[in-house]
């Protein structure tokens, strides 16, 4: 099976005042289409910068990143961010849901910076979030919905575009244990059943324990690669 | 993304700052309004100006006088010849030349009134030149005008509104004059008789040629009273006043250089109309201060906003929102603003305008006489000019200057790393 995206080498340090911080240490990890990927790790183990590095928003200092064999290090910022915007899908811990927008608009969103018409993205948008559960929610603003319900939204609007990859930081973080489970459940039936790519960091087991394969994190280095295997 | 959605979500998010939005924009409806109050009020001053002026003189006829302003007065006045050879200029209508007395006093019974201003002229040559102004309210120039024939102004004849008048035509008048010797005291008073042959009418409007003060004798007469054919001054006509530049010129070329001065009304004018325009000008660009400040208004807010949008500037980016369409959403608000201040700037400054004029009428009411201020003037009224190209500018430049100051905050806002952006709290 071909690597949809890989990374090769990659360091990453951040700079505190005067203080380096090493966030990675040199990652090198492939992810095939159609799996489902956790990296796991504690807090502060470079997994929010991996990510970031995955889905092209930060450069890494070192190494490189290949999004269907290309390199993103080849890419201007507009390049990059048509990539993020075609290819691409984010998920965060805290939503980042724009709050004055509905859900509806929230999850159209994408589509409407790609010049889709209104008209059609606002129908794609609907059928989005019927596939998320929220088709009588859907004008409803973020400080109306529960925590689960704009994670949802905030799901949807990363399916929009039909990505290839949905990249998830912390999708339970800021979830209850229950909330968190529907959550990890949705991704997990959107994998099998639409065979969408998934790349999730988290420092939740549970999450983990779903994944396909789990990829643990530690001090900037993948330290050893499992198996996941619950079937849900 | 496309343009209806960019200004769809500006006025959006501009509805949900209700009162920094109206603020702001307030900014920008201050600055174009004043623009527009000064310049429509400086153009109606212009107009009325220049209209008043128009009115005061007679655009068609040239005065050629002896002497210039720099080289000093010429030592002889006209002679007869040159008269004729002015009046041979081509393109000269009419040419009559004009002899002035001074001061004289006029006497009737126990009666008397001094005239400013008395001129030996060829009556029919004279009407021919001013036929608007040398109109008649009694009497007229006699078919045969006599030696002693005289025709009065109408301030001569009625120095006093309130009171009788001095003359009525055929009345018999004594006019002293004033006749230069070679012995002390170098000049002697005579006594002639005339016999009055016509009234003008009031000339109302001011200007150097208003005839209200003056009175005319015939020029034949005069001519042998100071035992001279020359004459002081030439009135020349011209068809119209388009021609008068050019046959300016082709008289002053009949004299030496420096030798006589020929009057032109319409580049007077001309010269006037364009001090005004500078003076609009000037008044304008005092006005576009205020627009600056708006201007800076509108940075200042805008860079609130980018700061406080940071984490929304953070999502969009990650969801694969490009420089451009960040830049174009921030200036797309700046748009709306400078557009709707613009419009609204517009017509509060025509508003602002009308109410000024009224209020500034008050102060050009006539206060004394003189030769461009009869009592008769009405007040001067300033009518504010409403020009479209000018209004349609306001709104265009208006907007340019909201998007030159939304420029700086929205290139930040573009520029904005998304890492940093979606962790900023």
């Amino acid at each position: 099976m071909t690597a949809l995206l890989e990374a090769r080498g990659i360091k990453k340090t951040y700079r505190m005042g005067r203080v380096l911080v090493p966030a990675l240490r040199g990652v090198t990890l492939e992810v095939a289409e159609g799996e489902f990927v956790a990296i796991f790790g504690p807090s502060g183990s470079g997994k929010s910068s991996l990510l970031h590095v995955l889905g092209g928003l930060d450069k890494p200092d070192e190494g490189e990143v290949f999004m269907d064999r290309i390199s993103f290090s080849t890419l201007n910022a507009n390049e990059l961010a048509e990539v993020r915007l075609r290819k691409i899908g984010f998920v965060f811990q805290f939503f980042n849901l724009l709050p004055r927008l509905t859900a509806l608009r929230n999850v159209e969103l994408p589509l409407a910076l790609a010049d889709v018409s209104e008209k059609e993205s606002i129908e794609k948008a609907k059928e989005v979030l019927r596939l998320v559960g929220l088709e009588d929610r859907m004008n409803h603003r973020p400080s109306e919905l529960s925590g689960g319900e704009q994670q949802r939204v905030a799901i949807a609007r990363a399916l929009i575009n039909d990505p290839k990859i949905v990249l998830a930081d912390e999708p339970t973080g800021n979830l209850d244990t229950a909330t968190g489970w529907e959550i990890v459940q949705l991704m997990k039936r959107l994998n099998e059943e639409k065979r969408q790519t998934f790349v999730v960091v988290t420092h939740d087991p549970n999450i983990a324990e779903n994944a396909d394969r789990i990829l643990n994190l530690k001090d900037g280095l993948i330290e050893g690669v499992k198996k996941g295997g619950v079937r849900l | 993304m496309r343009w209806k959605r960019f200004f769809s979500t500006a006025s959006e998010n501009m509805k949900q700052r209700r009162l920094r939005t109206s603020l702001t924009t307030l900014g920008v409806i201050i600055g174009i309004s004043a623009i527009i109050a000064l310049a429509s009020l400086g153009e109606g001053f212009r107009t009325t100006v220049k209209a008043r002026m128009e009115q005061g003189f007679e655009l068609d006829v040239l005065t050629v006088i002896p002497g210039t302003l720099f080289a000093g007065m010429r030592p002889q006045r006209f002679t007869e010849i040159e008269v004729k050879n002015v009046s041979q200029v081509a393109n000269v209508s009419i040419a009559t030349s004009v002899m002035q007395i001074g001061n004289v006093t006029l006497y009737k019974g126990d009666k008397e009134v001094s005239v400013f201003v008395a001129a030996a002229v060829n009556f029919t040559e004279f009407q021919e030149v001013f036929p608007d102004r040398f109109r008649f309210e009694e009497g007229g120039v006699p078919e045969h005008v006599e030696n002693d024939t005289l025709i009065l102004g109408h301030k001569v004849n009625y120095p006093n509104e309130a009171e009788p008048a001095f003359a009525h035509v055929n009345d018999n008048v004594t006019v002293t004059v004033k006749i230069p010797t070679t012995q002390y005291p170098y000049v002697k008073l005579e006594n002639y008789n005339f016999t009055v042959a016509g009234i003008l009418q009031k000339t109302g409007t001011p200007g150097l040629t208003n005839f209200d003060y003056w009175a005319f004798i015939p020029l034949d007469t005069a001519r042998k009273i100071y035992e001279t054919n020359s004459s002081d001054l030439i009135f020349v006509r011209v068809p119209n006043p388009e021609l008068s530049e050019s046959v300016a010129e082709d008289i002053e070329d009949l004299f030496p250089p420096y030798q006589i001065t020929v009057l032109v009304p319409l580049s007077f004018i001309q010269q006037v109309d364009s001090i005004l325009n500078m003076v609009e000008i000037f008044l304008t660009s005092i006005a576009s201060i205020a627009l600056l400040v708006a201007g800076i208004g509108i940075m200042n807010i805008m860079t609130v906003s980018v700061m406080e949008r940071t984490r929304e500037i953070g999502i969009l980016k990650a969801i694969g929102a490009k420089n451009r369409t960040i830049l174009t959403m921030f200036l797309a608000e700046t748009i709306l603003i400078g557009l709707a201040g613009s419009l609204i700037g517009v017509l509060t400054g025509y508003g602002l305008a009308h109410a000024m004029s009224y209020v500034l009428s008050g102060f050009f009411k006539p206060r004394q006489d003189s030769a461009f201020h009869t009592p008769e003037t009405p007040g001067m009224s300033i009518t504010p000019v409403f020009s479209l190209p000018w209004a349609a500018g306001a709104v265009i430049f208006g907007t340019v200057v909201c998007i030159l100051f939304g420029l700086y905050p929205a290139r930040k806002a573009a520029k904005l790393d998304p890492v940093e952006a979606l962790r900023y709290e």
